[in-house]
């Protein structure tokens, strides 16, 4: 699968490209909030003031995307909770008014697919649709189904706008929180990951990629995915040796790793066991520049494609390579699921 | 062609707790649309459901499960009829839990249909509830990983109301593509505050037990369900004697017309059904029987049946077993894919049930009696979703 173009909406400033030429945000919040662009160009008013969150950095990001490229053959998405600000307004409502006549604007833009179907609405686009909700592996999700269309249409051009997209609510912050996954308190992001205690900080935003089974002008390949559930902490170097082992590479074909520690001292030893393995390569913690969210591999990997292309390199620790060539991601959530993607140029 | 066979499934639902007792209830024309007895809303009085008669108490001890440990409605009924379908496959607890081996699942309401405990958690009021972990949509799934050690892909859909169609389309794909050897996909939703509001918000649900394809339909009534089928490569199928029917093909689209109702020319249906059709080499003159989505909406059930009129010379036989079941939202698909097996296997068709004067501006009706000795070689199953989602599925006997 082939990456002609990509765009994200994120807590650093991707929508301009600053966050790629060396402008990084150090954050000083429990809560790293999307930058997000004017809108007013791409969006009514009207049909702005009624979306969520989710749906609106969803569009922000898609619809410059589709602007610039051939219209896609499918639209696929991965959220672990689509619009959840909305999902909750319309809960409260329901509580607080005790199932009385309640409008239903919040509970349409509610639903996960509501982004995949405005997409395709204002695109005007009736190919395939698919809103993948697989949780920390949602995106991972969106991914697998893109590579089994192109698998499908073999010898045929397809192109398919892929993404993900996850917003923060004062609400799943609250439940989160009780959950334990969340910091009490406050330390920068640049210290994110020396800050000694459990939990992380929360994230949000939107990364979306054109791809293609064609190669031509491409800017960087997604080679190859695997997830899994419920591993225990000593099958972690075999389950990303193995996944090497597959794409017939070792340890040393990797030019820079991308890890998903978050600064939880209760889970970022797994990522330290696969870090040993690359003990003398360049890494990027990417979850200091954008915090800790369901679908944050998709971010990881458009900060791939943007380090392949020789951009963002400043955020390479332990030394650091010009133009690296082939990037392995590893993130995990909650230390329960685990993904491997690896993207090459 | 890679051949995609059926080779086991799994239901519960408000006409039965298993396969066999849903089965019975379609050929006897007995609808679960009542009063709820386990469901607390206000609604409760002034509508009806589809609700099944189980309770959570009695859903945990039968599935062995410890309470106070996050279970909810989605899960329990996900994890009885996921246990029933591999069963039914007969897959050993190596096969299930076999890297080889993907599950596909799906859920609108998720974890959220405990609506008062979300409501304490998201506002938070007072200590964590025992659902705090718990609340995603793909919650369920992840709990039947768990327990069953699975160590394959896992996925979760949402297309609202047609998720646990399009779990039967991923999994195909899947062993289409070879990536894995078996697949059990479909969905589970249980009734819910939240979808109960939701649609009643939205002016669409009916007070009477909903009437499908009737001109004076009224709208639709929500119901409650989870189904599981296990999909395979006939090549590599053993026992042959387990295979059910024949996976032949789908169609996925996007209406691009509303974010909740469907298109007037019914572009998409149209769309989804023809793609179907393509994909299993099939023409519309083949299919002897659509297993219509049929929700009882004004808008969906004439659409759909323009659809119809516009693709079909003949209408075949078509009905909607939400009558019998209400609109249960993810699970409506696969759930609709198992009856339509049901029509292949016994050769009947199973009604519209309730309708009394059919719509009006199309020469055809559905079946409005349990018909038996149909023989049907081919089934349509539609399912179209909120988002514009459209899904087409082909089932087929097996010959």
């Amino acid at each position: 699968m082939y990456i002609k173009d990509l765009y994200a909406i994120s807590p650093q400033k991707t929508h301009d490209l600053s966050f790629e030429n060396g402008e990084w945000q150090v954050l000083n919040e429990y809560i790293y909030k999307a930058v997000e662009p004017s809108y007013q160009d791409l969006i009514p008013n009207a049909q702005l003031r009624r979306m969520g969150k989710a749906v609106r950095m969803g569009i922000g990001v898609s619809l410059p995307i589709l602007g610039r490229n051939p219209k896609p053959d499918g639209i696929i998405f991965g959220t672990a909770n689509g619009g959840l600000e909305d999902c909750i307004k319309f809960l409260n409502q329901i509580v607080e008014y005790n199932e009385g006549t309640l409008t239903p604007t919040n509970f349409v833009q509610s639903t996960p697919n509501a982004l995949a179907g405005q997409v395709a609405l204002l695109s005007e686009n009736q190919g395939y649709s698919m809103t993948h909700v697989n949780g920390s592996l949602a995106f991972e999700s969106a991914l697998l189904d893109a590579s089994l269309y192109f698998d499908e249409y073999h010898g045929e051009e397809k192109n398919l706008l892929v993404g993900a997209v996850e917003e923060i609510s004062d609400y799943n912050y609250n439940i989160d929180r009780l959950g334990e996954r969340f910091k009490e308190e406050l330390v920068p992001n640049v210290d994110l990951l020396s800050s000694g205690t459990k939990g992380s900080y929360c994230g949000e935003g939107s990364a979306q990629f054109y791809l293609s089974n064609n190669p031509e002008n491409s800017l960087a390949e997604f080679k190859a995915f695997k997830q899994s559930s419920y591993l225990s902490e000593n099958e972690i170097g075999e389950f990303v040796k193995s996944f090497l082992d597959e794409q017939k590479l070792d340890t040393t074909s990797i030019d820079c790793l991308l890890l998903g520690k978050n600064g939880d001292v209760s889970t970022d030893s797994w990522y330290e066991q696969v870090e040993q393995l690359f003990s003398d390569k360049p890494k990027v913690y990417f979850k200091k520049s954008v915090g800790e969210y369901r679908t944050v591999s998709a971010f990881a990997s458009y900060l791939a494609v943007r380090l392949l292309n020789g951009q963002a390199g400043y955020l390479m620790e332990n030394g650091a390579t010009e133009k690296p060539r082939t990037v392995l991601i590893y993130n995990h959530f909650d230390a329960v699921r685990h993904s491997l993607i690896l993207l090459q140029k | 062609m890679t051949e995609i066979v059926v080779t086991g499934m799994g239901a519960i639902s408000s006409i039965g707790l298993t396969i066999a007792e849903n089965l019975h209830s379609l050929k006897h024309e007995i609808s679960g649309i009542k009063k709820a007895k386990h469901f607390k809303s206000h609604y409760s009085d002034s509508l009806v459901f589809g609700e099944i008669d189980q309770s959570d108490e009695s859903l945990l001890n039968e599935l062995g499960l410890e309470k106070g440990r996050g279970f909810t409605r989605t899960t329990l009924i996900a994890i009885k009829a996921f246990r029933e379908a591999v069963a039914n496959a007969r897959l050993s607890p190596e096969d299930i839990a076999s890297t080889r081996t993907a599950f596909i699942s799906s859920s609108t309401v998720g974890g959220m249909c405990y609506t008062d405990d979300l409501y304490h958690d998201a506002n938070m009021q007072g200590a964590p509830s025992e659902y705090v972990k718990h609340y995603e949509g793909s919650d369920h799934a992840l709990q039947i990983v768990r327990l069953y050690g699975m160590k394959g892909i896992t996925d979760v859909v949402n297309t609202a109301c047609s998720s646990s169609a399009n779990a039967i389309a991923l999994g195909a794909r899947l062993l289409e593509t070879g990536k894995v050897d078996r697949v059990i996909a479909g969905g589970s939703d249980c009734l819910a505050k939240f979808t109960v509001n939701g649609f009643n918000s939205l002016r669409i649900l009916s007070e009477e037990p909903c009437k499908p394809f009737d001109a004076n339909r009224e709208g639709l009534s929500l119901g409650e369900a989870a189904g599981y089928v296990v999909l395979e490569r006939r090549a590599d199928v053993s026992d042959t004697s387990k295979i059910q029917a024949v996976f032949s093909g789908f169609g996925i689209c996007n209406d691009a017309f509303h974010p909740s109702a469907t298109s007037d020319d019914a572009r998409g249906p149209r769309m989804a059904m023809e793609l179907a059709l393509k994909r299993a080499k099939l023409k519309p003159e083949d299919i002897q029987y659509i297993n219509a989505h049929g929700t009882g909406t004004p808008n969906n059930d004439v659409t759909e049946s323009f659809a119809f009129s516009k693709l079909f010379d003949t209408v075949p036989h078509f009905s909607s077993t939400k009558s019998y079941v209400g609109h249960t939202l993810a699970a409506a698909g696969v759930l609709e894919a198992i009856y339509s097996i049901f029509s292949i296997q016994n050769r009947e068709v199973y009604p519209s049930l309730r309708v009394e004067k059919p719509i009006l501006e199309f020469p055809f009706r559905p079946t409005l009696n349990y018909t038996p000795g149909v023989a049907i070689r081919h089934v349509l199953s539609n399912s179209f979703g909120f988002g514009g989602n459209c899904t087409s599925l082909i089932f087929s006997a097996c010959i």
